[in-house]
């Protein structure tokens, strides 16, 4: 009875995997309108919940900055990038709306160009299946202590597969606390009162760390390391809350 | 020091104190009156500006041990009125001293800037201002609607207004028509006036009590003004919302704001300070009011409500009732196949733009449309009169000249009392072949990091990506949904499970060992008991030894009968001498029949069982 606990376990495991694995792999294929991101909840499409799609959103954000729109062309392609961080396309247009707009270009680091080797969604199949691997690895050098080392070289790798997939959500994670400035202009108070002189602006296109959000005005926090509270209508989440 | 104030007031000359002598008549001309000599005089007016109809308060402020006579002063075209005295007396040091202050009211007959000359020699000037309408707000003479017609309280004049029984506050509504049609929205201004001095603040906003209209879009700033009405001051808050009826027929309706006003606590007729000083502040000042909060009602308001005629009704109409213009631009003249563009409708007029609704472009063969979005632009803060613009992206299909159509757009004009469709005018694109059809004919344009071909009919933007990887419905990373989460804790918990059931298995052999072995030492030592008490010395020591080969036998993973006193080396413990020593007596014992004394088979046992016991319990 005991015996039968582990090996039912790892099926189990297995079972469940593969059966996320289907699923996943059953969700709808079909490519996103490329403007239905950025609009608004129409009554009639309230019932259904949005979908994005990488090239979808960078044709958007393309037609964005044709458009003379920055703000919304930026938003856009880091929407994109969250999908697909290795787009050269993208990145080649993110700088140039971005250096149009008379904003910093952005540089990214070893870590956050080694954890976005590939798609986030991606990443998360590998880091389940090295979870699977190692956790049925070291199950399993239980069960065959005569197979010890070759499992533990397994677990080892199935851990890999986890820190690589714990690294993507470490580079991620800023950008999911991030709005973009799509008003023209974006007052910058020191208090969420209206009425009140801002203490500086924030231009269009200019990324910044949201903090925190209180009566229509969000906290905001610049590259820089300034901050404020802006009006929320001035900013768009880079992942917008459904 | 002591100082010790005593305060009389006199409000009529029957209450008069020290000398004063009042005046019931225009410009009387005696004024407050004093006696003595060492007085001092001071003058103040307020309000400097005022309307015309309305009065302002001259104090006359007198201090010192005497009293003096203070002649009202005389200004052609001003009305002075003492309307009311009242006297202080401070005991300082057993010294009194009186300080007098008269109060006048000073009405303008006409309008100008007028010149109160000082009331003593040494005192300046009083300069009071009076414009035509209400000198403060800029209020024409035209707002003074009831005029000085005369305002009977509790009843409604010509102009909507009725004053409650006291005439300290109205509510009234003012509509530019009373025939609307159903869903058509009509501004509408709700006033409430509250008269200076006695009504002293609106609660809350006014409340429509009417179940066949509905109110919207009211005003949160409410304009607020000073009117004279009757000849009285009235301050007046007018807020401004979209009135539509619910149904036809014909429907009344009135307003109701609730108002804080002051109540007189005495019959009129029966006090004579109230007929004396008919001005609201003085009887404030007197205390012949009290604040009570009433409910204030506009008239009844009749309204016929029409319903929308069903002959002529468009197709596309969606429910716009009002005025309305169109027309369309879109963001390019020029695009690419492939590339999209943005289609604007404007709709600008008056009416009620949230019935205002376009599908705007269909999709044909030429244009691949998308839902459009909509959003209002007013400064109207009833959102009456205002634009609304609807986007379309749009996305040219073919290559060529293509044309926008003609966008219709179909409401009801309540004016013409008719349906009207006005269409926007066409728009012609100049589209050029897409990017991927142009590479198939034009040598390879500059290219990018990446080899991508650089778009530069857009600024060098490097060209649009065609659309067939999968949608998601959310930008979260997977690994952060909850479902990924929760399948990843599922695998994390039956992955605990089984370690844990692993260990519970194996706990379960080890304890089976343990008894196994705890059993089989209690066999070996009854054993070596038995051949103990019968002396047998051989027996004793070959059941020594034997048990002694099993243990070590599991600790070597070796079968027991192969131990050997060669293999109890040092490493096994420190008895490990004791039991090579065990192993030759067992051989003496066998081959040489050596027979042993009771305490030596003692203290073998004890050897025996103190290493049996370690071999369990590790």
């Amino acid at each position: 009875m005991t015996c039968r606990a582990p090996t039912l376990a790892l099926t189990l495991a297995l079972a469940l995997a593969l059966g996320a694995g289907t699923f996943a792999a059953a969700q709808p294929a079909t490519p996103a309108p490329p403007t239905q991101p950025t609009q608004p909840p129409q009554p009639q499409q309230r019932q259904q919940p949005p979908s994005y799609s990488a090239a979808a959103l960078y044709n958007l954000g393309n037609a964005d900055a044709r458009a003379g729109k920055p703000g919304a062309a930026v938003l856009n392609y880091e929407r994109a990038r969250l999908l697909d961080p290795n787009d050269p396309d993208l990145e080649a247009n993110l700088r140039q709306v971005r250096e149009a707009a008379g904003l910093a270009p952005e540089s990214r680091g070893r870590f956050d160009r080694f954890a976005t080797f590939a798609a986030p969604r991606i990443l998360a199949w590998i880091g389940l299946l090295g979870f699977l691997i190692a956790g049925a690895s070291l199950l399993a050098r239980q069960l065959y202590p005569g197979h010890r080392h070759k499992l533990a070289a397994s677990a080892v790798a199935g851990i890999l597969a986890v820190v690589a997939t714990l690294c993507n959500a470490i580079a991620l994670w800023p950008t999911l606390h991030e709005a973009v400035v799509v008003a023209h202009s974006a007052p910058v108070q020191v208090a969420p009162v209206l009425d009140e002189e801002p203490s500086f602006v924030l231009p269009e296109a200019e990324t910044v760390r949201v903090n925190a959000v209180h009566d229509g005005f969000v906290l905001v926090q610049t590259r820089s390391g300034r901050a404020g509270w802006v009006p929320e209508a001035n900013l768009a989440l880079v992942v917008p809350k459904h | 020091m002591t100082i010790v104030s005593v305060v009389l007031i006199a409000a009529s000359p029957q209450f008069a104190v020290a000398g004063l002598n009042p005046v019931s008549g225009a410009n009387a001309g005696a004024g407050a009156t004093a006696g003595a000599a060492s007085a001092a005089i001071d003058a103040t007016l307020e309000p400097q500006q005022i309307a015309l109809g309305e009065s302002a308060r001259l104090t006359i402020l007198s201090s010192g041990n005497g009293t003096l006579k203070v002649p009202l002063p005389v200004v052609a075209g001003l009305e002075f009125r003492v309307v009311g005295e009242s006297r202080r007396f401070q005991m300082i040091n057993g010294a009194a001293i009186a300080t007098t202050a008269t109060i006048v009211r000073v009405t303008p007959d006409v309008a100008g800037v007028f010149t109160i000359p000082g009331i003593t020699p040494k005192s300046p000037p009083l300069v009071l201002r009076v414009t035509p309408g209400n000198g403060r707000t800029g209020v024409s003479p035209d707002d003074e609607l009831p005029g000085r017609t005369g305002l009977i309280p509790g009843k409604t004049d010509a102009n909507g207004i009725r004053l409650t029984p006291d005439g300290s506050a109205f509510v009234r509504l003012s509509t530019p028509k009373h025939e609307i049609y159903v869903g058509e929205s009509i501004p509408v201004e709700i006033q409430v006036g509250m008269r200076d001095g006695f009504a002293v603040s609106v609660n809350g906003l006014p409340k429509l009590n009417s179940g066949d209209f509905t109110l919207n879009n009211l005003s949160r700033q409410p304009e607020r003004v000073e009117k004279a009405i009757d000849g009285k001051p009235f301050t007046v808050i007018t807020w401004r919302s979209l009135l539509s009826a619910i149904k036809p027929g014909a429907y009344s309706l009135t307003f109701e704001a609730p108002v804080t006003v002051r109540i007189r606590t005495r019959p009129q007729r029966e006090s004579m300070l109230d007929d004396l000083l008919g001005d609201p502040f003085m009887q404030n000042v007197f205390g012949a009011t009290v604040q009570k909060e009433l409910k204030v009602t506009s008239p009844e308001a009749a309204f016929t409500v029409l319903a929308l005629p069903v002959d002529g009704r468009p197709a596309d109409f969606g429910g716009a009732v009002g005025s309305f213009k169109v027309s369309t631009d879109v963001s390019s003249a020029t695009t690419a196949a492939g590339d999209p563009l943005t289609l604007r409708m404007h709709v600008n007029g008056t009416g009620n733009f949230d019935r205002v609704a376009t599908t705007m472009l269909g999709s044909d063969g030429d244009w691949k449309t998308y839902e459009p979005k909509s959003s209002f632009n007013t400064t109207d803060p009833t959102q009456y009169r205002g634009e609304k613009i609807f986007e379309q992206p749009l996305i040219a299909t073919h290559p060529g000249a293509q044309t926008i159509p003609a966008i219709p757009f179909s409401y009801f004009d309540p004016g013409t009392r008719r349906y009207e469709t006005a269409r926007t005018a066409p728009l012609t694109v100049a589209v050029s072949p897409s990017a991927a059809d142009s590479a198939a004919v034009a040598p390879p344009p500059a290219a990018g990091s990446s080899g991508t071909p650089v778009d530069a009919t857009h600024g060098g933007l490097r060209p649009d990506h065609a659309a067939t990887d999968a949608a998601v419905d959310t930008l979260v990373p997977l690994y952060l949904q909850p479902r990924f989460v929760g399948l990843s804790s599922a695998l994390a918990l039956l992955f605990a499970g089984g370690w844990v059931a692993l260990r519970r298995r194996e706990r379960g052999t080890t304890d089976a060992r343990t008894r196994a072995a705890a059993q089989m030492t209690e066999t070996f030592l009854a054993q070596m008991a038995g051949a103990s008490a019968a002396g047998d010395t051989l027996q004793f020591f070959n059941t020594a030894r034997s048990a002694i080969q099993h243990v070590l036998g599991a600790r070597l993973q070796i079968a027991p009968e192969e131990i050997t006193a060669a293999d109890v080396h040092p490493g096994l413990g420190d008895d490990s001498d004791d039991l090579r020593q065990l192993f030759a007596l067992a051989d003496e014992a066998n081959y040489a029949g050596r027979s042993l004394q009771p305490p030596d088979f003692e203290r073998w046992t004890q050897i025996v069982r103190r290493r049996l016991t370690r071999e369990i319990a590790s």
